[in-house]
């Protein structure tokens, strides 16, 4: 079924478990702290099978045996694509906060002052 | 074997990790468990033979990230009941999970055991390339138009998280940590500049650099140094902008540079100038991606929020 | 002459953070001379055939390949010209509309990411262009301020979840074949489970980017938050980019077997998003809400178009697809353009502030109805020409009855939805009061692309002999 060794797939099956449960986290939620979080997760899971995938090239009897260069210089723009994204969306985040925490002072502040209206 | 012994301790890890990380109830935990889930994984990598990603991931997934998480953890109002899911909640979507997964990893089971052939074609190029480092090669000669789009992103960040920011509020500095973190600084920018030098032969490079870079400038800026680090100051704006800004002028100049320039090839280093070139590069980008992280992770200077009167907040 | 496209806004961006004061200046002076430059462009395909380009001077595989075809000259032209129009127009309202100093270096990185968007044909490189306009997006949307922070903060996740599922779709097709480049990888291409599970988890990240029905949810909310010059930008281009890489691997990658599997779904979404989509604007009561909805709708038209190209394999489908996004784009700017005038001039969200604004402002209300026309698609409109291209290359086929009833059930629900508005407005016993006296230019500004839409009719064989030969 696979010509992969076994220490690949064991990876490999990793890689995708990673992608899995952070699916799972991010439609489930509920917090959106936690689905960003769980986004990360997917992320990792992503590069964790490029970073396997570019390994094959040292289990490889080719001539010259080494990793792929190319997938680990996308990784490395992978993850500072992914860290800027997740900075933005924990800025969004703590936008939002801020402003339900002020509707709730809010309420509560009209919520002292009504009974004495 | 032993070595198949290591490899499923860290892969149930791993999982265990990232599912303890889900499915914790509070989130503080949460953001502990993902940044152990980080270490592990720079781990893996490290023994996947990556060591320069494996420092990225240190750096990245498991530093920056957490430390994000814990400051917009700050911000977050404490919920005095957890939500609970209900069953069904929880079960429809693990069902439709775990049809993805199967089709996914059924998939997966099916990748060749062989490596791209790229490897060669990039050994062969190695020699025009300027630098020796093959994954520096191709992060800034081979595709260095992705690496242009990266800084941007990065930069893009910036802007958004600047525009969105609610105001920070000033803590106070704790003395011990406020003499450490001015003994630490000198080292971190040397370690930073050999991290940035090595990047053109051995693991290493811009981003790692600029990540350690920044992490120095977090401590200092925590304990209420570096005031003059914000947005509104125009130098450090154009150093912010200089990652990007010294890479389009720097392909400019090369194509200007390049003899007989019949046929124009955007990003095209001359090979006698592209370590020189490549370099340059780096080093701005470095001090770019430094800057814009702290900005990104400490924010503004309390006092810029103060006069537009903003206040102390909540 | 792609590296100036891609070069100049850039540039021009990062002054703009330098020098603020000048930005709004600096990019429209940009967006002119974009434009001038991809009217050069397009002369120059259509003359001499595409362009390719492999950056930095790599061989083909470990460089990252551009390739300017007619199609997307054309798109580059029209990203060039709706940014010079929408840079006018915030330009003439931002005092009023308090559109922040933000607005004017995120529209520069937009026209970048959009023009490396149309240009790109690597794989990896796509994805970079596709977290660019996206995070761009939601910058731009959360412009508006507190009420849009929500919205955003869910278009960023979702369309960051997107990015991801397609970004683990060019994994496994590396991993698989060992490049990137889009014609390389065609060349060696095999329909097998593998590459099968590859584009479907793209498919599955790109739907959810481009709003396609069912997975559009994010997008009536995070448009109709955004200032109205945002709006018209995001719903004119910025869902046209996942669209656009969707046709290039359906179109160029996939393999027969494949193609002929998914075309019943793309064309059953598509009826769905043109049937739904088209109910919900019709039920919405807000102004904006309506306009973003018939977003969603007419989206059904493109992939409507991409699944009956994908079956049947003719070219008029093809016209019709890029047709219907052409007159798509023209239409929705000046349909925000004009809406976004309106409720801030009369002063409120909902559709019935729209009541007697024929006679309030005739002009605006005037654009927005020209514009209805081609979304419903009126002869001679650009919406009327690619519905003729649809209906022609349905009659070519023959017996294709079902569809052409359901084409024209979407066309009387888009009726409803703009006479709905249009009626209201010519109500003219009660108006709304204005709050200030209206304007002029902006609304003349949003009649533009308007008459652009109409003026398509003029063009029409050019027009479709170029989209039909490409395809993609």
């Amino acid at each position: 079924m696979t010509d992969l060794s076994p220490q690949l797939l064991l990876y490999i099956v990793t890689a995708g478990g990673l992608f899995g449960i952070g699916l799972y986290g991010f439609i489930v939620g509920p917090q959106t702290l936690r689905r960003i979080l769980a986004l990360n997760i997917i992320g990792a899971g992503i590069f964790m099978l490029m970073v396997v995938l570019a390994y094959r090239g040292l289990a490889d009897d080719a001539s010259l045996p080494s990793t792929d260069p190319v997938l680990h210089a996308l990784i490395l723009t992978g993850l500072v694509v992914a860290v800027s994204a997740t900075a933005f969306a924990l800025a969004l985040l703590a936008r939002l906060n801020q402003a339900k925490a002020a509707q709730c002072s809010q309420d509560q502040l009209r919520h002292k002052q009504g009974p004495g209206q | 074997m032993s070595l198949l012994l290591f490899d499923t301790i860290l892969c149930l890890l791993l999982l265990a990790l990232a599912l303890a990380s889900i499915l914790s109830r509070q989130l503080a935990h949460a953001v502990i468990l993902y940044i152990a889930f980080g270490l592990m994984m720079a781990l893996a990598w490290a023994r996947l033979a990556a060591p320069d990603l494996a420092l990225a991931e240190a750096a990245i997934g498991a530093g920056l990230t957490g430390a994000l998480c814990f400051s917009a953890l700050a911000h977050q109002q404490i919920q005095l009941k957890p939500d609970v899911l209900s069953w069904p909640q929880r079960l429809w979507p693990a069902v439709f999970v775990l049809l993805m997964l199967g089709g996914v990893l059924a998939a997966l089971l099916q990748l060749p055991p062989t490596a791209s052939q790229l490897i060669a074609v990039t050994q062969a190029g190695l020699g025009n390339s300027g630098v020796s480092h093959p994954v520096t090669a191709v992060l800034l000669n081979f595709r260095s138009w992705d690496t242009l789009l990266e800084l941007v992103v990065l930069l893009l960040a910036l802007l958004g998280a600047r525009q969105v920011a609610p105001e920070v509020k000033p803590a106070t500095s704790w003395s011990l940590s406020l003499s450490w973190s001015r003994l630490l600084a000198p080292m971190v920018i040397l370690l930073a500049g050999y991290l940035l030098w090595a990047g053109a032969s051995q693991p290493g490079g811009a981003f790692q650099a600029g990540a350690l870079l920044a992490a120095g400038a977090v401590v200092l800026r925590l304990n209420q140094q570096l005031s003059w680090l914000s947005w509104s100051n125009f130098w450090i704006r154009l150093l912010t902008v200089s990652g990007v800004l010294v890479f389009v002028l720097t392909a400019l100049t090369a194509i200007l540079l390049t003899p007989g320039n019949t046929d124009v090839v955007w990003l095209r280093w001359p090979p006698q100038l592209a370590a020189g070139i490549i370099l340059l590069v780096e080093l701005f980008a470095t001090i770019a991606i430094a800057l814009t992280l702290t900005v990104l992770v400490a924010g503004e200077p309390a006092s810029t929020g103060a006069e537009l009167g903003c206040g102390e907040g909540v | 002459m792609m590296v100036v496209l891609l070069v100049l806004p850039l540039l021009s961006a990062l002054f703009m953070l330098l020098w603020p004061r000048i930005a709004p200046l600096l990019a429209l002076l940009t967006a002119s001379v974009c434009s001038l430059v991809a009217l050069q462009l397009l002369l120059l395909v259509s003359q001499q055939g595409s362009q390719q380009v492999l950056l930095a001077g790599w061989p083909s595989g470990l460089a990252i390949s551009l390739e300017a075809n007619s199609l997307s000259s054309l798109l580059i032209l029209l990203t060039a010209l709706l940014q010079l129009l929408v840079g006018l127009y915030a330009f003439a309202t931002h005092r009023r509309d308090k559109l922040g100093a933000g607005f004017w270096p995120l529209s520069g990185m937009l026209q970048l990411g959009l023009t490396a968007l149309w240009l790109s044909r690597d794989l990896f490189n796509l994805y970079v262009c596709l977290e660019l306009l996206g995070i761009v997006a939601v910058a731009l949307v959360s412009l508006s301020g507190d009420k849009a922070i929500k919205p955003a903060l869910n278009y960023l996740l979702l369309s960051l979840f997107g990015s991801l599922c397609y970004l683990l779709g060019v994994a496994i097709l590396y991993g698989a074949y060992g490049v990137l480049d889009i014609t390389v990888l065609a060349s060696q291409w095999q329909a097998d489970l593998l590459s099968s599970t590859a584009l479907l988890l793209m498919t599955l990240g790109l739907m959810l980017k481009a709003a396609l029905w069912p997975l559009h949810g994010w997008l009536p909310a995070a448009h109709a938050a955004a200032p109205a010059p945002v709006s018209a930008l995001l719903s004119a281009l910025v869902v046209k980019g996942p669209l656009f890489i969707l046709c290039l691997l359906w179109l160029q990658l996939a393999g027969a077997t494949q193609v002929a599997a998914v075309a019943p779904w793309f064309a059953g979404c598509g009826l769905a998003a043109l049937l739904l989509g088209g109910v919900s604007a019709l039920r919405t009561p807000f102004a904006k809400n309506m306009v973003a909805y018939s977003t969603v709708a007419q989206l059904g038209y493109a992939m409507l178009a991409l699944g009956l190209l994908l079956r049947f394999n003719q070219p008029l489908f093809a016209a019709a697809l890029w047709l219907f996004v052409l007159a798509h784009a023209l239409a929705k700017a000046t349909c925000f353009l004009a809406v976004g005038e309106i409720t801030a001039t009369l002063g409120g969200k909902r559709i019935s502030t729209l009541k007697g604004a024929s006679q309030t402002m005739p002009l605006a209300m005037f654009a927005f109805a020209v514009a209805g026309g081609s979304l419903i698609g009126l002869p001679p409109s650009g919406g009327f020409l690619a519905k003729w291209a649809l209906l022609q290359g349905l009659w070519l086929q023959g017996g294709q009855l079902f569809w052409l009833l359901v084409i024209v059930l979407a066309t009387l629900l888009s009726a409803a939805y703009v006479f709905r508005a249009v009626v209201l407005a010519f109500n003219r016993a009660d108006p709304v009061a204005p709050d200030f006296a209206p304007r002029i230019l902006p609304q003349w500004l949003a009649l533009l692309p308007a008459l652009a839409v109409w003026a398509m009719a003029l063009y029409s064989e050019p027009l479709l002999q170029l989209l039909k030969q490409e395809g993609l």
